[in-house]
This record gives structure tokens, C-alpha cells and sequence, in this order.
């Protein structure tokens, strides 16, 4: 059943945007003939950097990653890793939350068909037949047990009829 | 019969019904073994966080898992076979009872000795006393003796039907035209109910079978009272 809109997404275009849940962010149109940028947990070091226009600040920090890497700033190392990766792995193992949504979505239509059920024993169906009354099914017991129905390993051998109840 | 919500066979009253459950049994822990080994492997596999994109060639495994199902199923047809060759064994019937479906009924012909013909139809709802099986009792059963081979010739006077008794382990289609085979022996005796098993219009579910087992005494003085009484 396409109930998630990733599936939609799939089916409706050949372009891979796709927005997902609880990840707001689009990613690019993407042209599968030129390298591409993922975030995927498997593959971690993508074909190209996700940054594929520098600014000057950004250029002049990429010629100071060339030399020693003790020289760089925490908030320049971490410049510097966004401008070659969109998400961090925590990021990209970030939980969504999609299930509270599927568990929500199958409770919502089992109760909806209960209360179709519902409906349909109140309105529809006939009355029982008079053999589902209790006092019929009692004696249909009893005959049961006198008729030794199932002796063996079934019914009738699970009552005990020295001492007159079930075992 | 069975009784409410029952899941499993009703026990078995001839020898090759015996047979047949203890190769269901057989069969279904095969199932089970294999279902539960397959969940296991989905479970695995979708709870992982690991992914191996390098697989190529997996030699041992592909012969594994070639090799033992086949094994496992010549584990399951050696008694399949033999169950079945158990059914169609030669078993020189002392009675031979002609069970005819009808347009909603069955009739029953022991000819053998006397010209013992009569129908039987199912008993409706509100014709029924207090205790007895809705939609399963008739107004005459078939009897027959305990510890005797017995074979039943079914067939059919309009359209089709099939004679199936589930406690006994029969069942034989009834094609009008035909006289299909099929033989019990009842171990116990007791009354052993059954369905019509082939769809045949609209009372398809009201043609029930009951067969009653007792021993060859009070065989001999049903007959004779059915004689008399036709």
C-alpha cells in the first residue's frame, strides 16, 4: 500500500527528491550522470563535497586545512566539515519517529473496522440459532460426552467420568 | 464431531486416519522448524545495523541450502508414500455399502445380503431435541460393524457430491456416472459425523453424513430392524 509518501515519491518521479520524515530538508535535483553527494551510512565518503560553491572565506579556509590540522579552531574544523558533508552520522541515524505514525495508522483502522463489525452484528446479522442458547449447549455437552465424542485425546478425554468433572 | 473452535483433527477412529494424523504431525513440526528458523533470519535481517556490499560468490552456502531441502523433503515423502499405499491396500472388505448422492440427501444401499436401501436427510433446525448437533444429524445413519473392513462405493444421481467423513479419514467424490472406491476399518465404536464436500447448489451444506459404528451384534439387529421397517 503506498500509505508513505517516501513510496509516492518513488513511484511519481525519476528524480531523487525526496523529502523524509523528521529530515525536513530537500535534497538537490539529482543528475545520475555526473558525481553525486549521499549521506549514507554504508558509504560513507560520497563521489564529490556537499559545498560546491566556495565563498572567498570559506576558499581561504580549505588553504589552512592544507597545512598542520593543530592549527585549526574547533568552529573551523567543524566549518570545514559541513562544507564537505550535509549530515553527521548522528544526524543521519537520527530516529524519525516514522513508527508512532504506521502504529497510529494501524490502530486507527482497527478500530475503525471494529466499529464496522460492530455495526454489521447489530444491523445485519440474523438471531442465533436457538442451538447457541446456553441451556442447549449445555445438554449438547452432556450428549457429547455420553456419545464418547473424541475419546481419545480430544473431548471427551478431557473429562473425568468417575468422579463426574472435567479433568 | 468437533467441538467449538477446535483447531486440530478430530481423533481418529480407523487405523489409517491414526496414520494420517502422526504424519501430519511429522509434516507440521517440519513446518514449524523451517517457519521458525525463516523469522528468525527476517528478524536478523531487518534489525541489523551492519551492511556488507561486497558478496560475490557464497559456494557453501548455495549448496547448503540446496541440499537440505532436498533432504528435508524426501524426509517428508518417505511417509507421505507410505500413508498412501497404506490407503489403497487390497483389504478384502467384509460389507460393501453404496453410498449415493442426491439433491440434498444421501441414500444407502446394503446389498450385499438383503435389499437394504434407505435415504437420509438431514434433520432441520427446528426438528431437532434439545442437545443434538445442528446441521449434522440425520434422520438415519449409516451402520456398520467395529473391526471390519468396510467398503463404501460412492457415487452420484444428479450432480456432483463428495462422501466425507473426517474422523474416519475418508472422503470420495461422488461423479454421477462413476462408482469411486473407498474402505475403513472402525477401530472404536461411535457415531462419526461428516459434510457433503463438493459443492452441489443450494443445500450443499445441509446434506450431512453419519456414520455409526457398533459391534457386529447390534449391526445384525439394526438391519433387521430396517428391514422390517421397509
Amino acid at each position: 500500500m503506498l500509505l508513505s509518501r517516501r513510496g509516492l515519491a518513488a513511484f511519481s518521479s525519476s528524480s531523487v527528491k525526496m523529502a523524509s520524515h523528521g529530515h525536513g530538508d530537500v535534497t538537490e535535483q539529482g543528475d545520475m550522470s555526473v558525481p553525486m553527494y549521499w549521506d549514507r551510512l554504508d558509504t560513507p565518503l560520497p563521489d564529490k563535497p556537499y559545498q560546491d560553491t566556495l565563498s572567498d572565506a570559506d576558499k581561504s579556509l580549505k588553504q589552512k586545512e592544507k597545512g598542520p590540522w593543530n592549527h585549526l579552531s574547533k568552529e573551523e574544523k567543524l566549518a570545514l566539515y559541513r562544507m564537505t558533508f550535509k549530515e553527521s552520522f548522528a544526524e543521519m541515524k537520527k530516529p524519525t519517529g516514522e513508527w508512532k505514525t504506521v502504529v497510529g495508522g494501524i490502530f486507527f483502522f482497527i478500530g475503525f473496522t471494529g466499529l464496522v463489525v460492530l455495526w454489521q452484528r447489530y444491523y445485519v446479522y440474523p438471531p442465533h440459532p436457538r442451538t447457541l442458547d446456553d441451556e442447549w449447549k449445555a445438554k449438547q455437552v452432556k450428549r457429547m460426552l455420553d456419545m464418547r465424542m473424541n475419546p481419545v485425546e480430544g473431548f471427551s478425554a478431557k473429562w473425568d467420568y468417575e468422579k463426574g468433572q472435567w479433568k | 464431531m468437533a467441538h467449538p473452535a477446535q483447531m486440530g483433527f478430530q481423533d481418529a477412529a480407523t487405523p489409517v486416519m491414526e496414520e494420517l494424523l502422526h504424519f501430519h504431525d511429522h509434516a507440521l513440526m517440519i513446518v514449524y522448524l523451517i517457519s521458525t528458523m525463516v523469522f528468525y533470519i527476517i528478524v536478523a535481517m531487518v534489525t541489523t545495523e551492519l551492511t556488507n556490499k561486497y558478496i560475490l560468490d557464497s559456494q557453501e552456502i548455495e549448496i547448503m541450502w540446496t541440499a537440505l531441502p532436498a533432504i528435508i523433503l524426501v524426509l517428508i515423502a518417505m511417509p507421505s508414500i507410505r500413508v498412501l499405499y497404506l490407503m489403497d491396500e487390497i483389504n478384502d472388505p467384509h460389507l460393501t455399502i453404496k453410498a449415493m448422492g442426491h439433491q440434498w440427501y444421501w441414500s444407502y444401499e446394503y446389498t450385499d445380503y438383503e435389499n437394504l436401501t434407505f435415504d437420509s436427510y438431514m434433520t432441520p433446525t427446528q426438528d431437532l431435541t434439545p442437545g443434538q448437533f445442528r446441521l449434522l444429524e440425520t434422520d438415519h445413519r449409516m451402520v456398520v460393524p467395529t473391526d471390519a473392513p468396510i467398503r463404501v462405493l460412492v457415487s452420484a444421481e444428479d450432480v456432483l457430491h463428495s462422501w466425507a467423513v473426517p474422523s474416519l479419514g475418508v472422503k470420495m467424490d461422488a461423479v454421477p456416472g462413476r462408482l469411486n472406491q473407498t474402505a475403513f476399518i472402525a477401530s472404536r465404536a461411535g457415531v462419526f459425523y461428516g459434510q457433503c464436500s463438493e459443492i452441489c447448489g443450494a443445500n450443499h451444506s445441509f446434506m450431512p453424513i453419519v456414520v455409526e459404528a457398533v459391534p457386529l451384534e447390534h449391526f445384525e439387529i439394526w438391519t433387521a430392524m430396517m428391514m422390517e421397517d421397509v
